[in-house]
């Protein structure tokens, strides 16, 4: 770190290491809730969009007519289309997922906000793509479509008939959107952790859920044993205590997680604060 | 041209009730993202299984 | 629940303090990568994908000679739907579509003028050199009053109604007084059936051209293209916005935009385009807002499907976890 004044790199550098350390943007662990296949379709969403891409790509190297003349053109074209179709219908399940799991919850509302403004963009990036195709389709869907371009005013600077316009919009300038959104809510993922499960509970502090007296993690996923960690290693815990906690109340039967010690020259990983009250 | 084993290019079949009118091809995918959508909830996840106790 | 329990609960599950699990997240995004391109693949090699031919205007006036020459008179005397579209094409005020007082269309003007019957009539026949008996009809045309020009093409298209095609894909109509314009559309008809008309429409600002417009707002304005749509079921009460060409799946995402257009009012409404896609705006802006909206934002709760999602660690917790 330079000393006196500091360097716009080094500013952001810093700041950039301090949000998104490397653990977190390459965590090896995630928390043990995480047992659904549900969570699995945001990286199918994600991979999909890959497959597009690249897709799009191949078809670019020989100019937008290739596909109407060459098997292979259009083989890579139908890869084009399936890719879109998988990547709508995932990412629809991904959406259904995160609302039934109010996703948005304990400051993750840009995580929400990116990944729907991502979707709201994905549509007319497929629209530009279907106006671009140069076959039949393309001429009905860009004379349909028009009618409600012009009748909200964007018909004047985005005209559906104009192939030139369009196909530079679907090659470049929405996919930069979608990826550069979807990067945005991956990087915000990656920050903010995935939202924890509601509590049904109101009498115990979360941050006990599962966790035993010595540290190790349970839940449907753990493996014991060295390889399992207490928690993800990237923030280290403050040098000083805050002020003494007030014990919650602990209904009969409920076991109360000590405070870890922690041993003289380690860091204990986040996670393990006791919170300053009890959530009521 | 490399034909498709399943020819699509035939005019499709439509679900038509009152207004509401849509291809065969696009119920099928709805009904899809529901099943789809109910199995990803439902589906028991490999390596849970029953609870464990608490290992010490 | 008071709003500050609500932001103290909302604060808990800021982070997760409990256990963890040990997660690969190269190998799960390479498995899903693997995957999902099979999936494509196995979908192409099954179904591949549409590609219908495009229509041409040649087509379209061997075919069905008769629908182009009534469009062209429609065309010649601005009674076509182009002709009458207002902005951005002209400014004709009638039908264009608004919201109370506001009209977006009219806000950035006539960006991309297009005269029907210049555009797409007279000046493609006056390029046609060597043909003195049709310049000289088209110089007829120009010069008659505009009660006379409008008589002629009523009168004409009238007759159109009940045209003969002939062998040769020509028409012929009951005698009347149409003036000059059977000649002129005549030899509109022939220049298209030759091929003519698709390149001249086209390149008629300049030579390279990536701007399909003019042919299209042609051709749209006739049945061609709205033939074909019906046969592959794209029309708009058939909720065709969604739908692909053939039994291909289409754009299911856009289940919402087309519902609109099937019912009342904006189905039978002069302006349902710009209802529509005010509504859909609004409901757009909700869908990203979701977390800030009271009511949306609490329906995950009250409707619990996340125990499902979460049984597992309920599940645990319960067993004393």
């Amino acid at each position: 770190m330079s000393s006196g004044r500091k360097s716009w790199t080094g500013a952001v550098r810093d700041r950039a290491v301090a949000v998104l350390p490397p653990e977190k943007l390459l965590p090896d662990s995630q928390p043990a809730y995480m047992s659904s296949w549900i969570y699995v379709f945001g990286v199918l969403s994600l991979v999909s969009l890959v497959l597009i891409i690249g897709s799009g790509m191949i078809l670019l190297l020989q100019g937008p007519d290739w596909w109407h003349t060459s098997s292979i053109g259009h083989f890579f074209n139908s890869i084009h289309m399936w890719s879109v179709e998988l990547f709508f219908f995932f990412m629809v399940i991904h959406l259904w997922g995160k609302y039934w799991m109010a996703a948005w919850r304990g400051g993750r509302r840009r995580v929400w906000i990116t990944g729907a403004v991502a979707f709201v963009v994905a549509v007319p990036c497929a629209l530009t793509g279907y106006v671009s195709q140069q076959n039949f389709d393309s001429q009905w869907i860009s004379t349909q479509a028009k009618d409600a371009m012009n009748a909200a005013g964007i018909g004047s600077f985005f005209n559906l008939m104009n192939f030139g316009q369009m196909y530079s919009y679907h090659v470049l300038l929405l996919p930069l959107a979608v990826v550069a959104l979807v990067a945005a809510h991956i990087i915000l993922v990656r920050k903010h952790g995935i939202v924890p499960p509601f509590n049904l509970s109101k009498s115990v502090a979360p941050a006990t859920n599962g966790t035993p007296s010595n540290g190790s993690p349970v839940g449907p996923r753990a493996t014991p044993g060295p390889a399992a960690r207490p928690g993800p290693r990237f923030v280290p815990v403050p040098a000083q205590r805050p002020d003494p906690v007030p014990v919650p109340e602990v209904p009969a039967g409920r076991e109360v997680p000590a405070v870890p010690e922690v041993p003289a020259g380690r860091d204990v990983p986040a996670g393990r604060e006791v919170p300053a009250e009890p959530v009521l | 041209m490399i034909a498709a084993i399943f020819n699509l290019n035939h005019p499709a079949h439509a679900v038509h009730w009152h207004f509401f009118f849509m291809s065969v091809s696009n119920v099928v995918v709805i009904i899809l993202l529901l099943i789809v959508f109910a199995l990803a909830i439902l589906a028991p996840f490999p390596g849970h299984g029953r609870p464990k106790q608490t290992q010490r | 629940m008071s709003r500050e329990s609500r932001r103290r609960e909302d604060e808990s599950y800021r982070e997760w303090k409990g256990a963890y699990s040990p997660y690969d997240i190269l190998r799960e995004a390479t498995i899903a990568f693997g995957v999902v391109l099979a999936l494509v693949l196995l979908l192409t090699v099954l179904f591949s994908s549409p590609d219908l031919p495009p229509s041409t205007i040649r087509s379209w006036s061997r075919t069905d000679p008769v629908d182009f020459v009534t469009t062209a008179a429609t065309e010649l005397d601005g009674s076509s739907t182009t002709g009458g579209y207002g902005p951005p094409y002209n400014d004709v005020t009638a039908n264009t579509q608004h919201i109370g007082p506001f009209y977006p269309a009219r806000w950035f003007g006539v960006s991309q003028p297009i005269n029907s019957a210049q555009d797409f009539v007279l000046a493609p026949l006056r390029s046609l050199t060597g043909q003195p008996a049709l310049q000289a009809a088209i110089s007829t045309y120009e010069a008659a009053p505009a009660k006379t020009k409008a008589a002629w093409t009523a009168a004409f298209e009238s007759a159109l109604g009940k045209a003969r095609v002939t062998s040769s894909d020509s028409i012929t109509v009951k005698p009347g007084n149409y003036g000059p314009v059977p000649a002129m559309l005549g030899s509109l008809l022939r220049f298209a059936q030759f091929g003519g008309l698709d390149g001249a429409l086209l390149t008629s600002d300049q030579f390279y051209q990536t701007n399909y417009t003019e042919p299209l707002m042609f051709m749209a304005d006739g049945g061609v293209l709205t033939d074909r749509a019906q046969q592959q079921r794209l029309l708009g009460p058939q909720w065709g916005m969604m739908n692909e060409t053939g039994q291909y799946p289409g754009q299911v995402w856009l289940w919402l935009y087309t519902f609109w257009y099937q019912i009342k009012p904006f189905s039978t409404s002069a302006n349902g385009d710009i209802l529509v896609m005010g509504i859909m705006g609004v409901l757009s802006l909700a869908f990203i807002l979701v977390p800030l909206i009271p009511g949306l934002r609490d329906i995950p709760r009250r409707i619990p499907i996340y125990k499902l999602i979460w049984r597992d660690h309920y599940r645990a917790q319960r067993a004393g976890g």
